[in-house]
């Protein structure tokens, strides 16, 4: 009785927010070049000051711990479970998007797996010859549906996402995800902690080399962020389109042309 | 007038690069094919070679991190416009900017690739490219989609190289990896610092940088 009304508030939840989102939404998709939509910026960047000092405080810390302490065949069992974990909602996700092709290597993955991978420790999978899974999730069905981004947003541990993207999240957590049925919160707790050093080991050397080399690591997590998200809508193969073309104009051959009209 | 003074270095500097240029197609005018207009595919042989090139710097077990850093700079410095790259990256703001502003500025960024450069040598463990093709994309751009192959299971990175043709001398001008373009970046960065601070500060926050990363 209690799980039905759970259920029911996190689809009344994730409706809200697909409502809200949906009516903030009806811009198309801009283009990566294009002047960014941040107009929460002080507010993002407090969350995002907030996210670096947890980060460097407490997940940094233990991701060292994990990665010195935890052997790597032990590591690479967690990341293989945790996304095997997930194959249902980038499954649900591919469907939604239509891309069939892609779906089935995600459901034949999930299925050798989850059996001979032993619940999905081991990628068994790949021994099999079936390639690597695309990921896929809400937020990019919408994207491929035509949905703008809307605002950026920074979202407190989550980090860089969109109005879109969150509700993507919420989704993807919410509704598609069929573990919602069966686990109680200190499950879903525990896996998002092992998931944040999970992700922090195996992409932590790309978000120090950002931070180290940005100058102002606000501006480089959005503007990357904003533009590998576009990316993953767009698909294979597609341009950046007219916005991106426009930006390799020389100002040097411009100035040129200028010249003769204000001579200094 | 100083602009002026300037400008006709710049041009100078063009002329003896078109000088050469023109020399090296009367070279190679013989070989090439009738109607070689289309550059589409020198763009890939181009970024071909660099990889093969890097391949073997990289792979050279002989050779410690210094030595290799020290060709892949040199690769880096004749292969890439860096000077055209900090100029689209300043975009807009390199109109306004004054000549002294806009030397120190290119300056900066060279000096600051490099550092990146250097910084990112240690991440090299075994991957391989591969060309996966090209397309002309303007009267003197074409992109060469690549992708760099990591260890089994893991997806390859996508990354594109758009490539100018200035005469037949080849440059990359810009990288995409997984979409993310690296002039689109540093323009959204240095803009943000632009509009809030200045070319001034923008120089500063870059002199700082350099001097972090030493």
């Amino acid at each position: 009785m209690a799980r039905t009304a759970s259920t029911a508030a996190h689809w009344r939840a994730a409706l809200a927010c697909m409502a809200v989102a949906l009516l903030l939404l009806s811009a198309p998709p801009r283009a990566a070049a294009q002047a960014v939509d941040d107009p929460l910026e002080p507010l993002n960047r407090a969350i995002f000051q907030f996210n670096v000092i947890v980060d460097g405080t407490i997940l940094k810390p233990v991701t060292q711990l994990y990665g010195f302490a935890v052997p790597d065949p032990a590591k690479r069992g967690v990341t293989n479970f945790l996304q095997n974990l997930r194959a249902p909602i980038v499954f649900a996700n591919q469907i939604l998007q239509g891309e069939r092709e892609q779906a089935g290597i995600t459901l034949g993955r999930f299925m050798v797996n989850t059996t001979f991978g032993l619940l999905g420790l081991i990628d068994f999978a790949n021994y099999f010859g079936i390639p690597p899974r695309e990921e896929a999730d809400f937020g990019q069905t919408l994207g491929v549906y035509g949905i703008g981004a809307g605002p950026y947003l920074v979202l407190p541990l989550l980090g860089p996402s969109t109005v879109r993207d969150a509700t993507g999240i919420a989704v993807d957590a919410f509704i598609l995800d069929p573990t919602i049925y069966f686990t109680d919160t200190p499950m879903r707790l525990a896996r998002f902690g092992i998931t944040a050093v999970d992700t922090r080991y195996r992409y932590g050397p790309l978000i120090d080399d950002l931070q180290a080399n940005s100058l102002d690591f606000y501006v480089a997590a959005r503007s990357a962020f904003l533009q590998n998200r576009e990316a993953q809508i767009r698909g294979n193969g597609a341009g950046l389109g007219e916005e991106y073309e426009s930006i390799f104009d020389d100002p040097l051959d411009e100035e040129s042309f200028d010249d003769p009209l204000h001579e200094e | 007038m100083i602009r002026s003074t300037r400008n006709e270095a710049q041009r100078g500097f063009w002329r003896r690069r078109s000088l050469l240029a023109a020399a090296a197609l009367g070279v190679a005018l013989p070989w090439l094919p009738a109607g070689a207009a289309a550059s589409v595919p020198d763009a890939e042989s181009f970024i071909r070679q660099i990889g093969d090139e890097v391949m073997v710097i990289l792979t050279d077990q002989s050779k410690n991190d210094a030595q290799k850093l020290t060709e892949l700079k040199t690769m880096l410095d004749s292969y890439t416009d860096i000077d055209l790259i900090s100029r689209l990256v300043l975009g807009r703001y390199w109109k306004t900017a004054s000549d002294e502003e806009r030397d120190d500025y290119v300056k900066l960024f060279h000096e600051l690739l490099m550092k990146t450069l250097a910084a990112r040598l240690g991440d090299y463990n075994g991957q391989t490219f591969e060309i996966v093709g090209s397309q002309q994309v303007s009267k003197v751009d074409s992109t060469v989609a690549t992708k760099i192959i990591r260890v089994a299971g893991k997806p390859p990175l996508k990354v594109d190289w758009r490539v100018r043709d200035k005469d037949g001398n080849f440059a990359i001008i810009d990288v995409v990896a997984e979409g993310v373009s690296l002039v689109v970046s540093q323009r959204n960065e240095v803009g943000s610092i632009v509009e809030r601070d200045g070319m001034p500060g923008l120089i500063a926050a870059m002199r700082e940088r350099r001097d972090a990363l030493l």
